[in-house]
């Protein structure tokens, strides 16, 4: 082998183990969703070629409709708080005080706590006999229906999605804000600038670029919701299936022995789709920001 | 220099394309084995949530079958109750369906249909066992568009309706007369709801499509290719469900409750009667003491004198390399002997000719277990098994939804049960 040859060879050698992974558990698995999305495949028979039929029936699916106007308000409800709660939090355990180790091992808790357990337990707090009710009662309040209403279910779940995101995005804060030179800070606080003018003038422009990569990430997560909806409402997407997400419609649709492969298939396309528009949006805010 | 991009990303994508087109679901091509010849190899078999309760009753059931086979090696494998269609369908997709394996109609029917499990009456092997049992049960494994039963019947439940007691004097009923119509379940459920300082619901759960059938309503057409649940009776029944939702005689949480939930609410007497099996008794007595001494047992209300039936079965995998092996051993297992063995450890009943006819189904012995034991196995005879083979689980969902909607009153009952089945039907035409 000429040297030439090898060190043409050689980085793909190197890349072969990781490149096999990729292309047996991602690549494979999403030409296979592009193109049985374009088939009538079901669980237990490979389907044949339907053209756009099943994006057809997708647009006078009513659950479908129900599905993306939920998956949209979880991003527009849920990624402001997840932008915002985090940096203020990360500001309030970023002081050094007194055990203030505890309380951001604390806020980290539910972030390595199990999506289950954390949603069993808000099912719990949230029940009609529940501790919330519990306490309302006492108040002379309640009971509140928060796991037999539909809107108060998809609000509750929101509530479990910021809390259980809140020590992720802090953490990612806390980095950014250690790069912020105290002296921006110092010099504000000379010119008269208060508590929230200085974070508004000067930490919020030092962290913009990591905000706006929480916003990515947080919408991005925000609109593939699935395991808080769907163990807080259950299986069937709430009271006559109103809390139905887009990928509980994909689960709901393409599982069992009689899934619909195919039509699961052109549901994920459509989240894929929305996804990679919603990153670019935000990238591109955030790039305008900047400009 | 220019960096020559398109063929190192065209590598992967070509590679994966070449997956793609060589590694689609299809035909495997494996036909299986010979089912007639001798018993031999090792076979998988696999039961549904029955290692907990019954581990040394199938240890048992093997130990004897590799005695009387020796050639023949048995793995036992047991799957959790939840997602067993999903645990089944990526078996199946797999090519890795068990020899043996444990199923309910509305399972065996996808299966059947992909051509994955043996017609026993067309396998000459299979087919001369038909008459060791009786024949509703075998009926109740021959599909509907597929000529000929798919699995050999096993057990059969009808599912006690478990009631509260202490509920029911609170609220002036006779606790040793539970309803056994559905009228006098609505006049119960009135009863209930108005009782002093209680806030216990009647049923923990929206109307299912066994209710719809209890109640005598014609569930699918003769040929079963179109839903008719939505005629006038059905209409009627959704109508007065909602009358019940309506004066707090459904669980607030009626329409999200799973069935694991409703039963959870049964156990904190929050809801004063719940289907549920004879599992369930044991954790009353270890986890509410209170109302296991004042737990009623008695049959769901039925309009129609027949109750629900849940038909059990043992399919045997038309891919099996060891056809004979299987077959042998389906039969072992569902055979009269061991169905009656099984039947006496759990309160199920034997789907063998003439085992009913045995004492201990047909003479009360004066214990709470006799009385419920007698009692339903005399109803067994006309038992039903309400739930349409070809529903699928999501046609039962958007049963489910439409429920939800009438019973919030969003739809009236006859525009919900006509939405739901206009969406099942387009749902079973799509195939």
């Amino acid at each position: 082998m000429s040297r030439r040859t090898h060190r043409a060879l050689s980085p793909w050698l190197l890349l072969l183990p990781g490149l096999a992974v990729v292309a047996a558990f991602s690549l494979y698995p999403f030409l296979s969703t592009v193109h049985k999305a374009f088939t009538d495949a079901r669980t237990l028979t490979p389907g044949r070629w339907v053209g756009l039929e099943n994006f057809r029936a997708l647009l006078e699916d009513e659950q479908f409709w129900v599905a993306l106007r939920n998956s949209g308000l979880y991003v527009l409800l849920v990624v402001p708080f997840t932008v915002l709660l985090p940096l203020l939090l990360a500001l309030l355990v970023q002081k050094r005080l007194p055990g203030v180790a505890f309380f951001r091992s604390a806020f980290y808790t539910p972030v390595v706590a199990s999506v289950v357990v954390a949603a069993l337990i808000w099912v719990w707090m949230l029940d009609d006999r529940g501790l919330v009710n519990g306490i309302l009662g006492v108040l002379g309040a309640g009971p509140v229906h928060f796991l037999g209403d539909a809107w108060l279910l998809l609000l509750s779940a929101m509530a479990l999605t910021v809390w259980k995101g809140l020590g992720y995005y802090m953490v990612i804060y806390l980095a950014a804000l250690g790069n912020v030179p105290r002296e921006l800070h110092e010099a504000a606080a000379v010119d008269g600038a208060g508590a929230l003018r200085r974070f508004v003038s000067v930490t919020v422009p030092a962290v913009r670029s990591t905000m706006v990569l929480v916003g990515a990430l947080s919408s991005v997560a925000a609109f593939k919701v699935f395991s808080e909806v769907y163990l807080m409402a259950g299986p069937t997407g709430g009271p006559a299936g109103q809390d139905t997400t887009l990928v509980m419609l994909v689960q709901r649709t393409g599982t069992g022995l009689n899934g619909r492969v195919g039509y699961a298939s052109a549901i994920s396309l459509v989240v894929f789709v929305i996804t990679l528009l919603l990153m670019l949006l935000v990238l591109r805010a955030g790039r305008e920001e900047d400009a | 220099m220019p960096i020559r991009r398109s063929r190192p990303v065209a590598v992967p994508l070509l590679a994966a394309a070449l997956l793609l087109t060589a590694c689609g679901p299809g035909d495997d091509g494996g036909g299986g084995s010979s089912a007639d010849g001798k018993p031999e190899g090792r076979i998988t078999f696999q039961t549904w949530n029955l290692r907990a309760n019954f581990k040394d009753y199938f240890d048992g059931v093997v130990r004897d079958f590799e005695q009387k086979y020796p050639d023949v090696k048995v793995k036992w494998v047991d799957q959790p109750a939840e997602h067993y269609a999903e645990k089944l369908s990526a078996d199946a997709g797999g090519g890795t369906l068990p020899d043996v394996v444990n199923v309910s109609p509305d399972l065996s029917h996808p299966l059947a249909r992909a051509g994955l499990l043996m017609n026993l009456d067309k396998e000459k092997a299979a087919a001369r066992f038909k008459d060791e049992y009786t024949p509703e049960a075998w009926q109740g494994n021959v599909l509907p568009g597929l000529s000929g039963a798919y699995a050999f019947p096993w057990y059969l439940n009808t599912g006690p309706l478990f009631y509260n007691k202490a509920l029911f004097r609170k609220a002036g009923l006779d606790p040793e007369k539970p309803p056994r119509t559905y009228d006098e379940l609505f006049a119960a459920a009135g009863r209930l709801a108005g009782a002093p300082g209680g806030r216990a619901a009647t049923l923990a759960s929206a109307p299912a499509i066994e209710d719809f059938g209890r109640y005598g309503v014609r569930l699918m057409n003769d040929d079963a290719t179109k839903f008719t649940y939505n005629e006038p009776k059905g209409v009627e029944l959704l109508g007065r469900y909602k009358e019940l939702y309506d004066r707090g005689g459904l669980d607030a949480q009626a329409l999200t409750n799973t069935p694991e939930k409703a039963g959870q609410k049964f156990l904190e007497q929050k809801v004063a009667m719940n289907p549920g099996s004879a599992h369930d008794l044991e954790t009353f007595r270890k986890n509410a003491p209170g109302l296991y001494r004042d737990l009623g047992i008695t049959d769901a209300p039925n309009n129609t004198g027949k109750p629900n039936m849940y038909v059990m079965g043992l399919a045997v995998s038309e891919k099996s390399r060891h056809k004979a092996a299987a077959v042998a051993f389906a039969h072992f297992v569902t055979g009269r002997e061991r169905q009656e063995e099984f039947a006496h450890k759990v309160a199920v009943f034997p789907s063998t000719r003439g085992s009913l006819q045995d004492p201990y189904w047909t003479k009360d012995d004066g214990t709470d277990a006799g009385r419920v034991r007698v009692a339903s196995a005399r109803m067994l005879k006309g038992a039903v098994n309400y739930t349409p083979v070809v529903m699928s689980d999501e046609m039962k969902t958007v049963l489910r939804n439409e429920v939800a909607k009438a019973l919030q009153g969003k739809k009236s009952p006859r525009r919900a049960l006509d939405d739901a089945a206009a969406q099942s039907n387009a749902l079973l035409e799509r195939g």
